[in-house]
């Protein structure tokens, strides 16, 4: 994922924030409270973010980023595993995890909404080659949109699920949009 | 004053409109209460944060605005998330709200969505000998593939089209449900 690289006052006011979230919920921090908590004047808050959602999507990707960061996969075939570590990251800091899927849910002026698109085709175009273009899409969609905090928001709010439900269902997800492709990989 | 369910719905109908010109994020409280012509006080009354007119705004649109039709089978399953995703292209901002209520932290009334009782009532009839786990497993990859948050990512994140989108939730429902083994599903 392309990281925009941040100021240290940045990174601070980014910090504060969702500090901030985790300990009042997103609709209530103000920004004084956040130019408060990063030791800073509100003023400055308002030259890096000029608007609350500047702030919320800067924060989104800077909780992305480095809270829910991923370890590196070195095959497609081990992303279901980085998708049961991922939920159950989400799930050990659940504020944090809707910031970042309702971020990702915003259209046009939203978070990219696939930030792992390019890594997942990497490795699926490096160990099988061989899909035609209808194939290889469904794949990456599938795999997209299983890997995000959307999927452990989902899965606890429609069916209940627990920490260890939700990694196990969605890891098990992402084995089935493997199966079809399992034995193609390039010799 | 008593206020009537009418007050809340007419703020839902005039947002829904206000959709059409600018996005959820851009409809203040005051805009809003000029439209339906009552004071901003009452609106925060109904609605005592953003979150909270989110998530309402949200369950109104998928009522009445892009119902989803009744399906008992998975062919009728599948056609109906075709027919809503069809319906999210013609309005984008009605999937985004939707998308994006289904996102944020729950606000009152945690309710499960109808569509995701409609597909466990559905594994109900069609895979009856089916353990609680894989029924568990298949019915929350159903409902998230079927979602507006995965019509909103491909869209957004992937410039799909409505067919192209359906396409993608054909070939993840069948990844997902061929992984059950042939004598899961009933007779019919």
């Amino acid at each position: 994922m392309a990281v925009p690289a941040l100021s240290g006052t940045q990174a601070a006011i980014l910090a504060a924030y969702a500090e901030l979230i985790e300990e009042v919920g997103s609709d209530d921090v103000s920004f004084r409270l956040v130019a408060r908590r990063a030791g800073i004047a509100e003023r400055t808050v308002f030259r890096n973010y000029p608007s609350r959602v500047d702030l919320l999507l800067a924060t989104a990707t800077w909780i992305d980023t480095t809270v829910f960061a991923r370890e590196e996969s070195h095959s497609i075939f081990d992303i279901p595993l980085a998708i049961r570590d991922a939920m159950q990251r989400y799930d050990a800091r659940p504020e944090l995890a809707h910031v970042v899927a309702e971020a990702a849910m915003r259209g046009v002026s939203g978070a990219a909404p696939s930030s792992g698109r390019a890594r997942l085709e990497r490795l699926l175009d490096a160990e099988v080659p061989s899909l035609d273009a209808a194939q290889r899409r469904a794949v990456i969609e599938a795999l997209s949109h299983l890997d995000s905090a959307a999927t452990w928001v989902t899965f606890r709010r429609e069916f209940g699920m627990d920490r260890r439900d939700i990694a196990d269902a969605a890891a098990w997800a992402a084995e089935a949009m493997l199966d079809s492709i399992r034995d193609r990989v390039a010799p | 004053m008593e206020e009537s369910v009418d007050t809340a719905t007419a703020i839902l109908e005039s947002a829904a409109i206000l959709l059409r010109e600018r996005t959820f994020d851009d409809i203040s409280y005051r805009a809003l209460a000029d439209k339906v012509g009552i004071s901003e006080r009452t609106i925060y009354r109904q609605y005592p944060t953003r979150a909270h007119l989110l998530a309402a705004l949200s369950n109104w649109i998928e009522q009445t605005r892009v119902p989803l039709p009744p399906f008992v089978t998975v062919a009728d399953f599948r056609a109906a998330v075709h027919e809503r995703f069809r319906a999210f292209d013609a309005s984008p901002a009605y999937a985004y709200v939707s998308a994006r209520a289904s996102a944020i932290s729950p606000t009152l009334d945690a309710e499960p969505a109808y569509i995701t009782r409609a597909i466990e009532a559905m594994l109900d009839v069609a895979a009856p000998t089916l353990n609680r786990r894989d029924r568990r497993r298949v019915a929350a990859s159903l409902r998230y593939f079927s979602s507006a948050m995965f019509w909103a990512r491909l869209r957004t994140g992937f410039d799909l089209d409505a067919g192209e989108i359906c396409d993608a939730f054909d070939r993840a429902v069948g990844a997902v449900l061929a992984r059950l083994l042939d004598a899961t599903w009933a007779e019919p």
